[in-house]
């Protein structure tokens, strides 16, 4: 029998191989030809993004999901987003034992996708980074995890720090701060700092938020045209990691195409619908769980969640820090509690919500948080309203009994 | 002949229970230890049920079953939660309950319920056994006292000892080094009873508890629990005759009810 050490040796030797990406690139394209084309360019998108990230051609830059992408792009370098790596490797069934080796590290009270991000660091799985970026904006684990980082690869850290107001002083104040980090973050990566190529990027932006914009509208049909389960994969995945990106157009449109094409045949992805449903919290568990499995067969489809919510307005490509600024700081999720709830409503409007359903995190504030304020809210206003515990990336903390009687009960209550 | 009858199976994570309904009354019903197997305790509660009331499986019209068990029941017309029987059950029982405990073995839950016995909210423990059940039974052990006597002694003290773990292992050895300190098993099977009440106490606070408030599931049979929940709650708590048949008598009325 092989050793564990010797094969997570040579998995290693080909996480590290560009080539392994290239190699798998036609295979999964291949497994996947019967999905959607809108899917297949994000499995596309993903192993370009491994490929260049371990060819270190390019700059690589680590970054959280809360900094706009369109910073990224920008630079021209290659991002690596921590999180959505954790996501992945879940829902390949690979998180246990990063997340366990993370344990002798940090603490056990901190998101798992940290943890899974740091205990896949720790085993040296991940693409090494120049720098990293990240954002004090609603997510407190970025801050523990990327200065851990900084500790561990000896890297710089830049740190953005968005105030909580939307205040016209903020945006003054948030614009100087990203023109600073940016021009900080060339110097360091010796890139030359072009506003130009700013300016182009954001046009991208434009065009695929446009995309983006037409889809949520598609989404409002009933029957449900696009399930939620996917809309909490890769649409919000390609939603924090492409934007900018020249992936991202034809990812967006794409996907309008085929969504449209289910609206005008007026086929759900449920056979039958009941109830429509919004999911809260811009994640949802990674690793095989019957949750959505539970829901469609009661009839309950998951027609929008919170995290594909379009919440930044066009930006103005001739003024890339101001548009920047105004990005991070409409963020719904950040600042004042009523501005998220707000958003919530007209969503529930909008999608001819039911139900809501509010899926809490272990080990995120952001998510925990807000979920009793915004469920008494929801609950005065007569809308069925569900906290749902659990974890998103350790199956260890999934309880099946208590998950299946939660959302039945929760069901049955609307019955 | 027999006229047909409706049964109500919840298969919990301790305790099977199985009740049988005519169209007037509770024929009979059952309580069985689930072990191991749902699969097999349901068929057994159900027998004994069958037997105690002189039926014949025959005259079963519809089956609707509860409890963490009920997909494995397997002849079932339909599945329901125990949220949903448990209000029931109680609204059946005490019709003025708006708010239910149900302290079982694994779960306990608080729901708010409306006139006609529809939920219209609930709450539940997390994963971990910390105020249900199976702590209950856990501490009984490590102070070597019977299950059905602990809330009895519990109310013989005077004050409780406070106890600061919530987590059963914890708790446990805490159990056992205050023993070993020499206190009073009664003082410390006092302080469990309150530390638990105030844990279902602080759950209920989520919720807006209005109007009757009747406790079901295996702990009910508990008077140091309940005692405990009536101070904290400052009201009386409607008891069931027999609290760990709520449920199934909850599934037992939805069959009758389904058309
Ligand atoms: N006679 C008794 N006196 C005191 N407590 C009792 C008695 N009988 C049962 N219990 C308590 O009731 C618990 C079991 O409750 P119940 O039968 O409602 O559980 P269950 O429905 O199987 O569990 P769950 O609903 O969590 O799956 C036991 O763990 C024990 O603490
Ligand atoms: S789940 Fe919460 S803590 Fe984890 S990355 Fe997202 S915002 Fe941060
Ligand atoms: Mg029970």
């Amino acid at each position: 029998m092989v050793d564990k050490g010797f094969r997570i040796k040579v998995l290693r030797k080909f996480v590290h191989l560009p080539y392994t990406y290239q190699f798998l690139l036609p295979i999964l394209v291949f497994l996947h030809s019967k999905e959607n084309p809108a899917y297949r360019i994000w499995v596309r998108f993903l192993l370009n993004t491994f490929r260049e990230a371990y060819a270190h051609r390019k700059p690589v830059v680590w970054a959280n999901s809360f900094l706009p992408s369109e910073i990224h792009y920008g630079l021209d370098v290659i991002p690596v987003l921590p999180e959505i790596i954790s996501a992945l490797v879940t829902y390949l069934g690979w998180s246990e034992r990063p997340i366990s080796k993370a344990d002798t590290r940090i603490s056990t009270d901190l998101c798992t996708f940290y943890r899974c991000a740091l205990g896949l660091a720790l085993e040296n799985f991940l693409p090494r980074p120049d720098l990293l970026l990240s954002s004090s904006q609603l997510c407190d684990g970025a801050n523990k995890f990327f200065s851990t980082m900084g500790q561990l690869y000896q890297c710089p850290h830049l740190l953005l720090d968005p105030p909580y107001s939307n205040h016209p002083r903020s945006h003054r104040y948030m614009e100087e701060q990203i023109e600073d980090l940016l021009k900080q973050a060339s110097q360091i990566l010796s890139l030359p700092f072009k506003k130009d190529r700013f300016s182009l990027v954001l046009n991208r932006s434009n065009q695929a938020r446009q995309w983006i914009d037409k889809i949520n509208q598609l989404r409002q049909s009933i029957p449900s045209p696009f399930p939620g389960s996917e809309g909490l994969s890769y649409l919000s995945g390609m939603n924090f990691y492409s934007v900018g990106s020249i992936w991202s157009i034809p990812f967006f449109s794409l996907l309008h195409q085929e969504i449209e094409k289910k609206v005008s045949s007026k086929k759900g992805y449920l056979p039958k619908e009941k109830y429509r449903l919004l999911w809260l919290h811009h994640v949802r568990p990674y690793y095989k769980n019957e949750i959505f499995n539970i829901l469609s067969s009661k009839d309950a489809a998951v027609s929008f969640e919170e995290a594909n919510y379009l919440y930044w307005p066009f930006h103005d490509s001739s003024q890339p820090w101001k548009s920047l600024a105004e990005k991070i700081l409409s963020n719904v999720w950040a600042g004042p509690i009523e501005r998220r709830m707000k958003a919530i409503d007209e969503m529930i409007r909008s999608y001819s919500i039911h139900g809501v359903i509010h899926f809490s995190h272990w080990g995120c504030r952001q998510s925990c948080g807000g979920a009793a304020i915004i469920g008494d809210y929801l609950k005065q206003k007569g809308i069925p309203y569900l906290t749902l515990p659990g974890d998103c990336a350790d199956p260890n903390n999934y309880s099946p009994g208590q998950t299946r009687t939660r959302l039945e009960a929760f069901i049955e209550m609307m019955e | 002949m027999d006229k047909g009858i409706y049964v109500g199976l919840d298969i919990g994570s301790i305790s099977s229970e199985a009740l049988l309904l005519s169209d007037e009354r509770i024929l009979s019903y059952s309580i069985i230890a689930t072990g191991p197997n749902p699969h097999r305790a349901s068929r057994e509660c159900l027998k004994e049920a069958l037997s105690k009331g002189g039926v014949s499986e025959e005259s079963i019209l519809r089956v609707v079953a509860t409890g963490y068990g009920r997909i494995s029941v397997p002849f079932k017309t339909r599945e329901v939660t125990e949220i949903t029987c448990h209000a029931r059950g109680s609204h059946f029982l005490f019709p003025r309950t708006r708010t239910v405990i149900d302290i079982g073995g694994q779960d306990s839950k608080v729901i708010t319920l409306d006139e006609r016995g529809k939920v219209t909210d609930f709450v539940m423990n997390d994963k971990c056994a910390a105020g249900t059940g199976r702590f209950l039974e856990v501490m009984a052990r490590a102070l070597e006292v019977e299950l059905s006597k602990m809330g009895e002694r519990a109310l013989k003290a005077k004050k409780g000892v406070s106890i600061t773990s919530m987590c059963t292992v914890f708790a446990e050895s805490e159990v056992i080094s205050l023993i070993a300190e020499g206190l009073e098993v009664e003082e410390i099977l006092r302080g469990l009873h309150e530390s638990i009440a105030r844990r279902i106490f602080r759950m209920a606070r989520r919720l807006r508890v209005r109007g009757e408030i009747t406790i079901s599931g295996g702990v009910a049979k508990n008077e140091g629990i309940v005692e405990a929940l009536k101070s904290l709650f400052g009201m009386e708590i409607n008891i069931p005759n027999e609290p760990q048949i709520v449920g199934a008598l909850g599934a037992a009325l939805l069959a009758r009810e389904m058309s």
